[in-house]
């Protein structure tokens, strides 16, 4: 039985110690605001933050995040960066066909918090890894830029 | 769970109900019986230490059961026979006796003579009593019918008998006596590594003969494509510039912070072998390992730290490849983004030009099971030109070691062909 910080909650699982954490979040838990995309960590669209940094929880095993606070897409309600990356994600309409957002955002979300005034360069490094097969990548950097500095 | 984690699980749960079973007997035998659970315990433990199983499964096979193959370059293809005691195709009708020549002296029932592939030059260093317990371990494993396919020998090796000349050059006459001039510690530990452990298998040379070099000893060898690395005290080939807390971690884990990760031949070491045994043992075999004799060899160890790293993108084909396909797990940075077996800070396969190993892992990915699970590193398939590889390679020992790499397209053709580099 492990113990999962979700979003400010504490959560008892029963399941194997191997399990990503996606599965744990999507089946157990009943949170499908993070998506499947690769599987592999390649492509970013599972990214929620652990101890308030990104990772990949398609390949995060369950058991190495029991205890350390995690954060997913559903939790950014009431989070001042986090309302103001999807506001300005709305004010340009960063979003094509949606599937990789929730982990774009959470990557934005990340990189806000550790650096409020992030430059170009910085902005490209924190994404690398984050894979958007419709291309919105112009607008995802513009998004960011306009969410900076609120933190 | 993974498969051969359920399988091995399955395997400790038998033994658990066959001790539980076996203390419900009559109390005449009790006290017996209570001794032959303990013989079993011991035997499991020294069976993972001697790590018998990873080499008597084949892959995706019923563990214990044989069957894998080892291609010898020049010799043939020998096939791990079953060791589990089913009485046709396993040792279920072995006596100790014959159970022990086997496993020390390379001589099976019928004076079968075994190939060194099987490590009885090192076993030979094990006591009988430890053998023993480990038959006894055997021998409550779940029989397995599983006849092993015929060895494709060349001739002259394939007349065994030849075998006997070179047990007499290269077989040791008898198990490790303590050297009471060294601690409780290093006696164990040199047990460990030159007996039941056999690193030498892997990390020393061989002789002309295929026996284990002792004038080289582990200073490092090729061994099924991949370099088992130089693991003596020198500083700069070698082990040397370790601590004791890293080597300790990497032998236990399969992963040193500013060594990088065990993989390929040394995962499943770790895998299977290594990461049950307890921390005495590990720190015992630190200590033995620490007092080897140090031996220079040609590669060496590239000590750069992260503070090191040359900043900002880099726009050449194995860099663009590197932050798509590597970085998600390793970042750019190369420090890992979540788990510590992905931080690559200081691998040896990073300072070798020739990216033998880099190129191996690549190209067969790797598995390495910890408390937490099996951390796996996908292998790059079909998608990848052969070229992509060598220049993902390249980018990586500049990038992460400062020196230039000399991969090839060729020598990513040659890992994906299962072919020795040229």
């Amino acid at each position: 039985m492990l113990t999962l910080q979700v979003n400010g909650v504490a959560h008892q699982v029963d399941v194997p110690d191997d399990m990503p954490l996606l599965w744990v979040l999507r089946d157990v838990l009943g949170m499908p605001g993070t998506k499947f995309g690769c599987g592999i960590a390649e492509c970013g669209a599972c990214t929620v933050h652990v101890d308030g940094k990104p990772v990949r929880s398609c390949s995060l095993p369950a058991s190495l995040v029991a205890g350390r606070p995690v954060t997913t897409i559903e939790g950014l309600a009431g989070d001042l960066v986090g309302e103001s990356v999807q506001q300005a994600w709305m004010d340009i309409d960063v979003v094509q066909c949606g599937y990789c957002q929730t982990g774009q955002i959470m990557s934005a979300v990340a990189l806000l918090k550790a650096n409020p005034h992030p430059t170009d360069e910085d902005i490209d490094q924190a994404m690398s890894g984050n894979i958007c097969r419709c291309g919105t990548y112009r607008r995802i950097r513009a998004a960011i830029r306009n969410a900076a500095g609120v933190a | 769970m993974s498969a051969p984690a359920e399988s091995r699980r399955r395997v400790l749960r038998r033994t658990v109900c066959l001790s539980l079973a076996v203390a419900a007997l009559g109390t005449g035998t009790r006290g017996a019986r209570a001794a032959d659970a303990d013989l079993v315990a011991r035997g499991a433990y020294l069976e993972r230490a001697a790590d018998c199983e990873v080499c008597h499964t084949r892959p995706g096979g019923a563990p214990f059961a044989g069957g894998r193959a080892f291609v010898l370059p020049g010799i043939g293809t020998i096939y791990s026979p079953n060791i589990t005691p089913d009485r046709e195709t396993g040792i279920g009708t072995y006596s100790d006796a014959q159970f022990v020549s086997a496993v020390r002296a390379g001589v099976a029932p019928g004076w079968k003579h075994l190939y060194p592939v099987m490590p009885y030059a090192s076993y030979a260093r094990m006591t009988v009593d430890d053998v023993r317990a480990i038959r006894a371990y055997l021998d409550t494993l779940h029989p397995v019918h599983a006849p092993a396919p015929a060895n494709a020998v060349r001739f002259p090796y394939s007349f065994r008998p030849v075998m006997i000349a070179w047990n007499l050059m290269n077989l040791p006459s008898a198990a490790l006596a303590d050297d009471p001039g060294q601690s409780a510690d290093w006696n164990r530990g040199r047990y460990l590594v030159e007996a039941a452990g056999h690193c030498a298998e892997c990390h020393s040379p061989r002789n002309i003969m295929q026996a284990t070099s002792s004038a080289h000893s582990y200073a490092g060898a090729v061994t099924d494509g991949w370099r088992a690395y130089n693991i003596s005290p020198d500083p700069d080939s070698g082990i040397g510039a370790w601590s004791d807390t890293q080597l300790a971690a990497y032998l236990s884990r399969g992963h040193a912070g500013g060594h990088g990760t065990a993989a390929g031949p040394m995962a499943d070491v770790v895998s299977h072998s290594l990461r049950y045994l307890t921390a005495r043992d590990i720190s015992a075999m630190v200590t033995y390992l620490r007092t080897l004799p140090a031996r220079r060899s040609d590669e060496t160890v590239a000590n750069i730290t992260p503070d090191a790293l040359a900043t900002g993108p880099n726009d050449s084909n194995g860099g663009r490849l590197f932050a798509a396909a590597c970085a998600g797990c390793h970042l750019t940075t190369g420090q890992g983004r979540q788990v510590e077996v992905a931080d690559l800070w200081g691998a040896r396969s990073l300072g070798e030009t020739q990216g033998r190993n880099l190129m191996k892992l690549m190209v067969e990915g790797s598995r390495l099971d910890t408390a937490q699970g099996a951390m796996t590193m996908p292998a790059f398939g079909p998608e990848y030109r052969d070229q992509d590889l060598a220049d993902i390679a390249n980018y990586a020992i500049g990038h992460f070691s400062h020196r230039i790499g000399h991969v090839t397209a060729r020598d990513a053709a040659s890992a994906r062909g299962g072919e020795p580099p040229s």
